[in-house]
């Protein structure tokens, strides 16, 4: 109702748009959703190449569709506001949702993959990928929207992890509780250590919450010491719940399904960071979130426009706080051990590399850090072990690890003085670039 | 966590915790010496200043242990050495960066140390290598307790060199220019400095200064191994004493910090020493951001 | 008389944006000469042309020549513009405040290459400004407005200039110091320094100055002796504030600009 009140004010009422009922739009989305029931459904081997097809099939068709009901203004303000306004955007998203949801079923018959499978191991690295993604983009919100440079987001995993441990382990609760009770933990810790924030700022900030990071380490080591030893945690396979057994795909077996493979792993973690990261895009562009990048830019200025900045910072602290705690958490159950050393300064660093190379303004920088981050080791392996050349050379060989990370360092040297605003501003560029020769070709063929 | 009341009391094992204390501030007072001049002067948080200290402990290794040169002729060639590759960064690195967020700049000195970590292990291998010997060891009496002549000897080094620095930056022209800049790159570039060559020069003698300290590093631990790394973080306390602005104070704050820091690792245990030091640095900034000698123009809200 | 600094047709732009038009202006040797306008008249403009620091805000001469001594500086880095005798005040002071004065001072010599000479020059410019001695170690952003435009001033006067360039002295000064400035000024160029003011305040400007130009939007509008253009009815309106109708002056002279 609200999209149409929109186009019916929006000044430049291009004649090509098309206007489907929103009902009708769905539908593509059902379909792709649903997708998966119906292949199940027919008994199908897991490797036939018709599988794959079918899947891009698919994919076209959303795309397609999403392109071309979407309005093709993109100067109207009142627009701009929306999440997924321009026609790319949302082809793009619907590329994004359709692939996500497709790529395990593509690749393997459900939930279970055979362990054999070629590709089975490189969704650790996907894993990897998603809870890092979710923590910087967490990370991103304060350092980036709000300007806050906090290097106590090593501390709020470990909080996570605590969190995890003390209900998941020592009271013997559902992991499922954890998740809520970190967040809660990580925001009102959140809030209490971004107090600093309100007296100091910048360099000085940083300086502080890397204080702020080894005391909080102290005490990770004592309450280690103290409850677990010093062999460190062993965390044990989240359980799913038993009302969601239904979802086909999902075998239980004696009644249980637990989470315990890369596969399904990959499920929980993409739909844990899906959902944080949507609201993470929501709060950003909420009036708390126009807020936030005027303290960024301004906090003196803001204060003389009525904003409450002491407020805005702490909730920015204890937003993010709150949803690296339960990245932290998850990758914790998800990781299975963690001990003394699990947490230091370098994690935080980490997220900072993934969103400053990935691109700072933005939650899509953050999912391009960090597969950059970890994808691209993944693809030097490969090159070690499969390129003819580079797998003779027995240096490469030898010194894997350390290639690997001088090749990162000098990427994110590289990357940051030859491209500023990072892999997504090369993204956009090159997306604009697609985009206007797009537009030239409709507007040729109109004439 | 129990404080052993026979220990806390006990003069000699005090003393000597003292002595060590101030031989390992000295190593914090050089690099913080070498971040506060890089910070001041560029405006950049050099988070490299770690590997900075460890690549001068292992030039030390490659030095002195491989290859048994002398140490002082050891010492300034790795000093010189390092002081090119300062120079390498800013016309590297740096100069082409200038004008970008501060996070960035950040984030391409954390680069930097990636590279520089990768490479010593390349090099030298993960393992730890056993400490730099090129001093003479063995300890000396004084006051009824033994002394080590490394700690000695290093203190002395250090308060040279820092001595030599500061003469360099108060009393000659070029400092008085470094100064300039530092205070406004403008108004510098107006009266006819070079605002470049300035920071060129900052560079190679921070990074320089790092490398000296990494070769007193490397014979004051029992070991030379990649996490000495870990070391440099303590500049920030040590620079937080001293406000970040004064070049004197941070070396003040070294030895505070390596005092401190030895004191509660003797009587609290081990764990203590990195949260007692990264507590002082968190409780100067809440109620004295300036410092101790701090001056006053710090951003703050 | 010979010129010490001869501009020539001088355009300036940053980007599209035009700032200098045809400007063209001359200082004798030994001259005193001001140029007036108001904000966005192009002043700081031609400051910075002068003193080669154009590029720093992306600006770019596209026409015209400076001239100083005979040689083409246009194309000089401005250390070596520095070094060959042209130093400036800058607008706002801009001094090292974390520096003492007694430092400040000794920086304003950086491009000298006779450093025997610089403390002799340093005793110079005290006995020019008896305030700033007993001040000599103190932090010079602890001092006062006008103490600190002393210390500009002297900072200027250490490189031995032939040429001084005084942008906005009077800026945010009292009347009173501003006048002393003045007075110090016209000292200055009776010791055979050539002396040109970019001012504001063109009642005290015209006043000191032997000839004046006036800027505006870019372009040199008026010139003429000081003394004349005192009496100039338009000047008196428009820079001094004097009766007439500010409005009706303006047009005219905008007219003027755009024929």
């Amino acid at each position: 109702m609200s999209e149409m009140t929109i186009t019916d004010t929006s000044t430049s009422g291009s004649s090509s748009v098309k206007r489907v009922p929103a009902s009708l739009r769905v539908l593509p989305f059902l379909v792709a959703l649903a997708s998966p029931l119906i292949l199940d459904n027919i008994s199908w081997n897991p490797f036939a190449g018709w599988k794959i097809l079918v899947g891009f099939i698919l994919l076209i068709v959303v795309g397609k569709f999403a392109w071309s009901t979407a309005e093709r203004d993109p100067d109207n303000p009142r627009l701009a506001l929306k999440l997924w306004h321009r026609p790319d955007q949302r082809a793009l998203t619907a590329m994004t949702c359709m692939g996500l949801v497709a790529i395990p079923f593509i690749l393997g018959t459900d939930f279970d993959p055979p362990m054999d499978f070629p590709w089975a191991s490189w969704f650790r690295i996907v894993n990897y990928i998603v809870l890092f993604a979710l923590g910087a983009g967490a990370f991103n919100l304060l350092a980036g929207y709000t300007g806050q440079l906090s290097m106590a987001h090593a501390a709020f995993l470990m909080i996570g992890t605590m969190v995890g441990a003390h209900v998941g382990l020592i009271w013997g609760q559902s992991f499922w509780l954890c998740l809520p009770i970190a967040a809660v933990a990580g925001a009102a810790l959140g809030a209490l250590f971004g107090i600093p924030a309100l007296r100091l700022r910048g360099l000085y900030l940083m300086l502080a919450t890397i204080g702020v990071h080894f005391i909080v380490l102290l005490g990770w080591k004592e309450y280690l010491v103290h409850y677990f030893g010093f062999g460190g945690v062993r965390f044990n396979a989240p359980n799913l719940p038993s009302w969601l057994h239904w979802v086909p795909g999902i075998n239980p077996e004696d009644g249980e399904f637990l989470i315990n493979t890369q596969f399904r792993w990959f499920w929980l973690n993409l739909t844990i960071t899906t959902i944080c990261l949507l609201f993470l895009v929501n709060v950003i562009r909420s009036r708390e979130g126009r807020a936030f990048a005027a303290v960024r830019d301004r906090d003196i200025s803001a204060t003389l426009l009525g904003i409450n900045v002491a407020r805005s910072k702490l909730v920015a602290f204890a937003l993010s706080s709150a949803m690296v705690s339960v990245s932290g958490c998850l990758l914790s159950y998800y990781n299975r051990a963690r001990s003394e050393d699990s947490f230091n300064l370098e994690q935080v660093l980490d997220y900072g590399i993934i969103i400053v190379v990935g691109g700072f303004m933005g939650i899509q920088g953050a999912i391009f850090g960090s597969v950059f981050f970890f994808a691209l080791p993944m693809y030097f392996e490969w090159m070690r072990e499969e390129l003819p050349f580079i797998s003779d050379i027995d240096f490469f060989s030898r010194y894997a690890g350390e290639v690997d990370l001088a090749i990162r360092g000098i990427l994110v040297v590289v990357v940051l003085v030859w491209r500023p605003d990072g892999l997504a501003g090369l993204w956009q560029a090159a997306k604009n670039r697609l985009l206007r020769q797009f537009q030239n070709s409709q507007a040729g063929a109109a004439q | 966590m129990e404080i052993l009341a026979s220990t806390f009391f006990d003069f000699g094992i005090n003393v000597q915790l003292v002595v060590g204390g101030l031989a390992l501030g000295a190593i914090y007072a050089v690099v913080a010496l070498g971040f506060v001049l890089v910070e001041k002067s560029t405006a950049v948080l050099n988070l490299a200043v770690g590997e900075f200290l460890m690549l001068g402990s292992y030039f030390g290794v490659a030095f002195f242990m491989e290859r048994q040169t002398n140490f002082f002729v050891g010492t300034i060639v790795i000093t010189a050495v390092m002081a090119l590759f300062g120079l390498v960064i800013h016309y590297g690195i740096m100069r082409p960066m200038v004008g970008q967020g501060f996070f960035a700049i950040v984030l391409a000195t954390i680069g930097i140390a990636t590279v520089i970590r990768a490479v010593v292990q390349m090099r030298f291998g993960p393992l730890e290598k056993g400490n730099l010997t090129a001093l003479p060891t063995g300890t000396i009496e004084v006051a009824g307790t033994n002394i080590r002549w490394v700690d000695i000897i290093v203190l002395l080094v250090v308060a040279a060199s820092v001595a030599g620095f500061l003469a360099f930056y108060s009393l000659t022209r070029t400092g008085l220019h470094m100064r300039a800049v530092a205070s406004n790159i403008e108004a510098a570039a107006g009266v006819g400095i070079d605002p470049d060559r300035a920071y060129a020069l900052t560079w190679a003698m921070a990074i320089g200064i790092a490398g000296l300290g990494g070769v007193m590093l490397g014979h004051f631990t029992p070991s030379v191994n990649p996490a000495l790394a870990a070391i440099g973080l303590r500049a920030f306390p040590a620079a937080a004493i001293g406000g970040f602005t004064s070049v004197g104070g941070s070396i003040i704050g070294g030895l505070i910090v390596g005092v401190i820091e030895q004191l509660a690792g003797g009587h609290l245990g081990t764990k203590w020493r990195e949260p007692v030091a990264f507590g002082i640095l968190f409780l100067v900034l809440i109620f004295k951001p300036t410092g101790l000698f701090g001056q006053k123009d710090l951003e703050r809200v | 008389m010979s010129n010490a600094l001869s501009i020539d047709e001088l355009s300036v732009s940053y980007g599209p944006i035009p700032a200098l038009k045809n400007v063209s202006i001359e200082v004798p040797n030994g001259g005193f000469v001001s140029v007036l306008g108001a904000n966005g008249a192009g002043k700081t403009t031609l400051v910075r042309t002068i003193s080669g620091v154009l590029y720093l805000q992306k600006g770019k001469r596209t026409s015209g020549s400076i001239k100083f001594g005979g040689e083409d500086i246009s194309k000089l880095k401005s250390r070596s513009i520095v070094r060959g005798g042209i130093a400036h005040v800058p607008e706002g002071r801009m001094l090292f405040p974390h520096l003492t004065v007694d430092e400040n001072l000794r920086c304003g010599a950086a491009s000298r290459r006779d450093t025997s000479g610089i403390s002799e020059t340093l005793s110079e410019v005290f006995d020019l400004f008896p305030q700033l001695p007993p001040l000599q170690h103190q932090q010079a952003g602890l001092l006062s407005g006008g103490e600190q435009q002393m210390v500009a001033v002297g900072r200027a006067l250490m490189a031995k200039p032939s040429l001084l360039i005084c942008d906005e002295l009077s800026l945010g000064l009292a009347p009173l110091i501003v006048r002393d400035l003045f007075l110090l000024l016209d000292r200055i160029n009776q010791e055979g320094v050539a002396v040109l003011a970019i001012e504001q305040n063109a009642r005290i400007a015209l006043r000191h100055s032997k000839y004046a130009y006036a800027l505006e939007v870019g372009e040199v509008v008026l010139e003429g002796p000081s003394a004349e253009l005192r009496e100039n009815q338009e000047v008196q309106d428009l820079y001094m504030g004097g009766g007439g109708d500010i409005r009706e002056a303006y047009t005219a002279i905008r007219r003027e600009v755009n024929r």
